[in-house]
């Protein structure tokens, strides 16, 4: 059946390129959009912390996704900027699935008071990384910061 | 449940790193062209309603689920498309059957990663856009965080995870349609070049092509056809958070919920007893050593060892992914369940040739649907 045995040469084998230019915009959300004002305006990090079952949510969220109770303004409490190191890997490869000459290090951080963890770049570490240790988040200058996820710039190990 | 249900017929396309002859639609044609074959049925006039498993963006063509009916002899019949896992799809089937409202239902689920010119971009598209993406990280992160988090819980060692790759690798090798089986020992996937420490290129299943098609009927009806009718005794699935915020970094939750359901339906009480064999993914070594403790296959923390002492090898107490897993056999994207399914049925027939298991009345086939997702869908089949 296969029509391999049509084809004189792989190379006859034909492929069709197709692209689409993929443009989104995302809404932030209430929750999202205070969040992120806050980490520009005051460089604070915000989280929510949920009446019914106590999760502190980090970002902050408009609901808990444990017990669907509303997260309203009373909820809201600054975290970190220190936290607990709860993972940490050096990546090798760029989203094009290309080598690094030098890895990109990203980790787990549970900023204190957060019941959930960040995922965020982390410093290039001088020496070992172990899960536990203390981290600290490193903001961009403020006249840098645009209301993202990276205005923090990174973690280092404190 | 009034109905049980069997499997009635397999058929496959592949699996290979290319397939620069066959156009998706061929490869699936092909694959359903032996189901039926192999069930002995008539498409058209003999199967009520298909199943198919794909995603979008996997396959490069918007509203895709409208481009499955002609391969499989659907057309003008009901149909639809699940955006989950193979598996997920032959849960859709096993209800379309068990509540009585079709009898013969084809399930379908396929791989072309070939053609995928970006999938790591695709991936990452699939994080959270305001909170994850803007990193911009190459989401194989995300299992290499999982899986440091698990060394660090003393759940698994690296050489523990490099010794699935080896037994995984090496049962390939008795398996004809495996992509990437190889006689490999532990040095190289432990020296292997690093994607996300402790991570290393080895420990990652390679992606493949293919075409997996399955023919389900009740049980009644299914006496009526040639195939080997293998039970689907319970099926299962679950979802944790698709937050990376406040997902479980640690145990598969996923895997022991979607097992337990299953488990429920099938009325297993003790796993470990009354399962012979299982196919499991192991998209990241490591991942196999995760969901067998999920899967209640092996107590918390002895995955590992078991695997050391060969416990999981084809001649040891739980086989574990004899056909080669997707370490050996290939990453077929949205068709991982199903080729975990189709080992099982396999031997559960006793046609799994060279790589035949003594003991195989009852196998487990779980599936998780890959990075960045927690979607599990686990099933139960016995001959
Ligand atoms: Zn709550």
């Amino acid at each position: 059946m296969s029509l391999l045995n049509n084809l004189e040469h792989p190379t006859d084998a034909r492929i069709w390129r197709g692209d689409l230019p993929v443009y989104h915009r995302y809404t932030a959300g209430v929750a999202g959009e205070k969040f992120l004002r806050a980490l520009k305006d005051q460089g604070a990090v915000y989280g929510t912390r949920c009446p019914t079952c106590g999760y502190v949510y980090v970002p902050a969220r408009l609901y808990c996704e444990r017990d669907a109770t509303h997260l309203d303004d009373s909820t809201w409490a600054p975290v970190g900027p220190a936290g607990a190191l709860v993972s940490f890997s050096a990546v090798w490869v760029d989203l094009d699935g290309k080598r690094l000459d030098a890895p990109q290090w990203v980790g787990l951080v549970r900023l204190k008071g957060a019941s959930s963890v960040l995922m965020h770049y982390l410093q290039t570490p001088t020496g070992a990384l172990h899960a536990g240790m203390t981290v600290q988040a490193v903001l961009k200058p403020a006249n840098e910061r645009v209301g993202s996820i990276t205005d923090i710039a990174y973690f280092k190990p404190l | 449940m009034n109905r049980t249900v069997d499997i009635v017929g397999v058929g496959w396309s592949g699996f290979g790193s290319i397939t620069p002859d066959l156009s998706y639609k061929e490869m699936i044609f092909q694959a359903a062209t032996r189901a039926y074959a192999d069930a002995g049925i008539d498409p058209r006039n003999d199967a009520q309603g298909f199943v198919t498993a794909a995603e979008d963006y996997h396959e490069g063509t918007s509203i895709f689920d409208e481009y499955t009916p002609d391969q499989l002899g659907a057309v003008l019949r009901p149909m639809h498309t699940i955006t989950g896992d193979g598996l997920h799809a032959l849960a859709a089937a096993y209800m379309n059957i068990a509540s009585g409202l079709m009898n013969v239902v084809v399930v379908e689920a396929h791989s072309k990663a070939s053609n995928i010119l970006t999938l790591d971009h695709i991936t990452a598209f699939a994080e959270d856009p305001t909170f994850e993406r803007p990193l911009a990280i190459n989401p194989v992160a995300l299992a290499g965080l999982e899986m440091q988090r698990g060394l660090d819980a003393g759940r698994y060692t690296v050489e523990q995870c490099a010794q699935v790759v080896v037994k995984n690798k090496n049962n390939a090798l008795a398996n004809p349609a495996a992509a990437y089986a190889a006689a490999i020992g532990k040095k190289p996937v432990l020296e292997a070049q690093p994607l996300a420490t402790p991570l290393t290129r080895l420990m990652a299943a390679s992606h493949a092509d293919g075409a997996i098609v399955f023919v389900l009927a009740d049980s009644d009806t299914a006496k009526r056809f040639k195939g080997k009718p293998v039970r689907v005794r319970g099926i299962g699935w679950a979802n944790d958070t698709p937050a990376l915020d406040s997902r479980e970094w640690l145990d598969a939750k996923y895997a022991r919920k979607a097992a337990e359901m299953a488990y429920r339906v099938a009325q297993i009480r003790h796993p470990r007893g009354e399962i012979d064999f299982a196919e499991v993914d192991d998209t990241f070594a490591y991942k196999e050593l995760q969901h067998l403790e999920a899967l209640q296959l092996t107590e918390p923390g002895q995955a590992g060892a078991l695997t050391e002492q060969g416990a999981t090898e084809r001649a040891g107490a739980l086989p574990v992914n004899p056909s080669g897993g997707g370490l050996g056999v290939g990453s077929l994207l949205d068709a991982n369940g199903l080729a975990r399914a189709l080992e099982v049925v396999l031997q559960l027939r006793g046609e799994a040739g060279a790589r035949q298991l003594h003991k195989a009345n009852t196998g487990l086939a779980f599936a998780w649907r890959g990075l960045p997702t927690t979607s599990g869908a686990a099933v139960v089949l016995s001959n």
